[in-house]
C-alpha cells in the first residue's frame, strides 16, 4: 500500500475534474490527503484522556485491587501495574491509527476484515446494553442520602438522556465537565489519604508495584485466579473502552480527526455537517508534515503518561491506602472485604473512617464513591453511543440516510430506556445465565483489539508512521496476556473472569 | 498601578486557585451538615483544611501571576504542594486535636506524618493543577480586560490559542471539502 493517485469528480463543480493524492488502505475507499493540523503543547493539561480516565478508574482501582491487596498483600500489586502500563501502551497505538486517519478504530478493523468489526458491534450491546455499573455510585449515593438507588439510578439515566440531548457540541461540554468532576475526585482521595493513612501503608503500597514475579499460591485457586485475572482485566479501561477512545480522540480534533465534523445533541442534530464516508491521510513524504505528527505524538504521550497512567496509578494507590487503614482501625472490614460483598465492604471501610478520623471522613468516602460512578456513568454513555453510531452510519445499508448525530441520540435513548426497564423490573446486571459469558466477552474483546491493533497500524499506515517493534512486541504481548489467562481460567477452573 | 491596586487584582486572579483549595474545606464541612453532624464539627473540618489551602492556592496563583513560575506545568507545582499540602494538613491535625482535646497539640511523629503527606501532595498537585487550568479558562477572560495578570497568563497560553485557531481552520478547510467528496 501506497500514497497513488486518483481522479476524481467534484459533485459541486461537474465542469471540473481534480486530480488528489489519496492513500489506499484495506478493501475500503482510499483515504484523501489532507493537511494535519499543528499539535497543540504537550504539557496543556486537558485531553480527550479524561474521558478513558473517567470510564477507567472505576471499580477496580477502588475496591477489586484494594481487595486483593488485602488478601495477598501489597507485593500483588505489581500485576497492577503490568495492566495499567499495558493499557498506556494500547492507548497509545489506538492514538496513532486514530490521528492518523481520523477514523475510528472500528473502521479500522472493518478495513482489515468486516466480521472483525461486526464482533465488536454485537460484543458492545451484549456486555454494555445492562445497567449494572450504575449500582456502586447509586448506593453509595443511598448511603449519603436515604435516596433509593434505583430511583438515583433512573433520574441519572434520565438526566443524562436529557442533557446530552440538549447540548449543541457534546465533546466540548462532556471534556468540561468530566475534567473538572476527576480534578475534584484526585483532590479529593488525596486529601482523605493523607488524612487517614500513614508512612507505612504507602510505603508498602508503592514497594509492592515493583515485586514482579510475586504470586502466592493461593492466587492459583479456583476461587482466587478468575478474580485475579478479572481485576488484571479491570486495572484502567476494560472492554472496549479503549476502542471508543479513537471516537473521543476524533471529536477532540486530534490530528486528522480536525477534518470531521463534530457529534452535536438531538436539539442541534439538523445543523450537524455532512459526514465524509471514510478519514484521511496526511502525506508522509513532506518532512513538515512529519514534524507536526511527531508534535501530536508527544501531545498525546504525555495524554498517555501523565492524566492516564499517573491519574490511574494515583486513585488506585489512595483507595489501596485507605483500605488498608480501613483493615487495621477494624479487622472486621478486612473479612468483609475478602468475603467479595462489596455494598458491606465499602460500607465498612466508610465506618472505619468515621471512627477514626472524624465522622464526616465516611460520608466524604461514599461521596467519592458515588463521584466514580457518575464519572463512569456519563463516561459510559456518551461511548457506548459514538461506538455503536459510528459503525451504524458507516456500515449497515441504508443508515447514512439519519445524520450521525441522530444516529447518536437513538443509541443513547435506547440503553436509557432499556436500562430504566431492566432497573425496574430485570436483574442489573443482565441474566444470571449470561454473566459468565458477558465476562467472557469483556476480556476477549481486549485480546481482539490487541490483534487488531497490531493489523490496523501495521497494515493500514504508511511505513513512515507505523509503531516500531518494541511496541509491536509490547501489544502482542498484550493479546496473549488477556487471551492467554481468559483460556487459561476457562479450560483450568471452567468459569470466565471473576 | 497602586500598591492596593495590585493586590486588588492578583487577589481576583487568584480566585480559580482560592476556590481549589476551597473546594476541599467546602466538602468536607458542607458534607458534614448535610448529614446532620455537629454544626462544630462541620465547619472546624472545613476551615481547618479550607483555609490553609485556600492560602497557599492563592499564592501559588500569585507566583504565575508574577511570573516566578510558568501557568500550566507540572513540576514547579509539585514542588510547592510538597511543602504546601503537608503543613496544610499539620494546620488541619492541630485544629481537630484543639477541638477534640481543648488544647491544640501536634500529631505523633511530626516528621513521618509530614514526609507521607508531601509524597501524597503529588496527587494533589496535579488534581489542582487541572482544576486551576480548568476554572482559570473560564475566569482569566472575563477579567482580562481590567486585570493586568491575566492578561499576561492568557497571552502565555497564545501559543495554545493560535495552533487551536488552526485547528479549527483546518476543520473548516475540511468540512468544504468534505462535502465535495463525501
Amino acid at each position: 500500500m501506497d500514497v497513488t493517485s486518483k481522479t476524481s469528480e467534484v459533485p459541486e463543480e461537474p465542469a471540473a475534474v481534480v486530480t488528489e493524492k489519496v492513500w489506499k488502505a484495506g478493501r475500503l475507499e482510499p483515504m484523501p490527503i489532507r493537511k494535519l493540523p499543528d499539535a497543540p503543547p504537550s504539557m496543556h493539561i486537558l485531553g480527550p484522556t479524561v474521558f478513558l480516565v473517567a470510564l477507567g478508574v472505576g471499580m477496580g482501582e477502588s475496591y477489586m485491587w484494594p481487595r486483593l491487596v488485602l488478601v495477598f498483600g501489597p507485593d500483588i500489586r505489581w500485576l497492577f501495574m503490568v495492566g495499567v502500563t499495558l493499557q498506556a501502551f494500547v492507548l497509545l497505538e489506538m492514538a496513532r491509527y486514530a490521528m492518523a486517519t481520523g477514523e475510528s478504530i472500528f473502521f479500522g478493523a472493518a478495513r482489515i476484515f468486516k466480521p472483525l468489526m461486526w464482533f465488536f458491534y454485537a460484543a458492545a450491546i451484549l456486555i454494555y446494553m445492562w445497567p449494572g455499573h450504575l449500582s456502586a455510585g447509586a448506593a453509595a449515593f443511598e448511603e449519603i442520602t436515604g435516596i433509593p438507588w434505583q430511583v438515583t439510578a433512573c433520574v441519572a439515566l434520565v438526566f443524562v438522556g436529557v442533557l446530552f440531548s440538549l447540548l449543541s457540541v457534546i465533546y466540548n461540554f462532556l471534556e468540561k465537565l468530566l475534567g473538572l468532576l476527576i480534578g475534584l475526585l484526585v483532590v479529593g482521595t488525596s486529601v482523605i489519604a493523607a488524612i487517614v493513612g500513614n508512612w507505612d501503608d504507602l510505603g508498602r503500597t508503592l514497594s509492592g508495584m515493583f515485586a514482579f514475579g510475586y504470586f502466592p499460591h493461593d492466587a492459583m485457586t479456583s476461587a482466587w485466579f478468575p478474580v485475579v485475572v478479572g481485576s488484571i482485566a479491570f486495572a484502567g479501561p476494560s472492554g472496549m473502552q479503549q476502542m471508543w477512545y479513537t471516537l473521543q480522540l476524533r471529536d477532540s480534533g486530534a490530528g486528522m480527526g480536525a477534518h470531521i465534523p463534530k457529534i452535536r445533541g438531538l436539539r442541534a442534530a439538523g445543523e450537524a455537517e455532512s459526514m465524509p464516508s471514510r478519514g484521511f491521510m496526511f502525506d508522509t513524504e513532506d518532512p513538515a508534515e512529519m514534524e507536526k505528527w511527531k508534535g501530536w505524538r508527544k501531545w498525546v504521550t504525555f495524554d498517555a503518561i501523565l492524566l492516564f497512567w499517573g491519574i490511574t496509578m494515583l486513585v488506585t494507590i489512595s483507595f489501596t491506602v485507605l483500605a488498608m487503614s480501613a483493615a487495621r482501625e477494624n479487622p472486621n472490614v478486612a473479612e468483609l472485604i475478602e468475603g467479595g460483598d462489596r455494598e458491606a465492604a465499602l460500607k465498612a471501610m466508610s465506618d472505619a473512617f468515621a471512627s477514626a478520623g472524624s465522622p464526616i471522613l465516611g460520608t466524604l468516602f461514599f461521596a467519592f464513591i458515588a463521584l466514580i460512578g457518575l464519572n463512569a456513568t456519563l463516561g459510559l454513555f456518551d461511548s457506548f453511543s459514538r461506538g455503536q453510531a459510528d459503525m451504524t452510519y458507516y456500515f449497515v445499508p441504508g443508515a447514512k440516510r439519519f445524520s450521525m448525530s441522530r444516529l447518536y441520540a437513538g443509541f443513547l435513548w435506547g440503553v436509557i430506556l432499556f436500562g430504566i426497564l431492566i432497573l425496574l423490573f430485570g436483574p442489573a446486571d443482565g441474566p444470571a445465565g449470561i454473566l459468565d459469558t458477558l465476562a467472557f466477552l469483556s476480556t476477549f474483546a481486549m485480546g481482539a483489539y490487541c490483534i487488531v491493533l497490531l493489523l490496523t497500524n501495521n497494515m493500514l499506515l504508511p511505513k513512515k508512521i507505523r509503531p516500531g517493534p518494541v511496541r509491536n512486541v509490547i501489544i502482542g504481548f498484550g493479546a496473549v496476556f488477556y487471551l492467554g489467562m481468559l483460556f487459561y481460567c476457562l479450560f483450568r477452573f471452567g468459569v470466565a473472569v471473576g | 498601578m497602586t500598591h492596593r491596586a495590585e493586590l486588588k487584582q492578583l487577589a481576583e486572579f487568584a480566585v480559580p486557585a482560592a476556590a481549589v483549595g476551597a473546594a476541599a474545606g467546602l466538602m468536607a464541612g458542607g458534607l458534614a451538615g448535610f448529614v446532620g453532624q455537629p454544626v462544630g464539627w462541620a465547619v472546624v473540618t472545613g476551615l481547618g483544611l479550607g483555609v490553609p489551602l485556600v492560602l497557599f492556592g492563592a499564592g501559588y496563583a500569585a507566583l504565575v501571576a508574577l511570573g516566578k513560575v510558568p501557568a500550566g506545568v507540572f513540576a514547579p507545582a509539585a514542588v510547592y504542594w510538597a511543602v504546601a499540602f503537608p503543613v496544610s494538613l499539620l494546620v488541619h491535625a492541630i485544629v481537630t486535636a484543639w477541638v477534640v482535646t481543648g488544647t491544640p497539640g501536634l500529631p505523633p511523629e511530626v516528621g513521618k506524618f509530614l514526609a507521607f503527606r508531601a509524597l501524597v501532595s503529588m496527587g494533589f498537585a496535579i488534581g489542582f493543577l487541572w482544576m486551576h487550568e480548568q476554572l482559570g479558562r473560564l475566569w482569566w477572560p472575563r477579567i482580562l480586560e481590567h486585570n493586568l495578570y491575566a492578561r499576561r497568563t492568557v497571552e502565555a497560553y497564545a501559543h495554545l490559542a493560535a495552533t487551536l485557531q488552526a485547528r479549527k481552520a483546518a476543520t473548516g478547510r475540511g468540512r468544504v471539502r468534505n462535502k465535495r467528496t463525501a
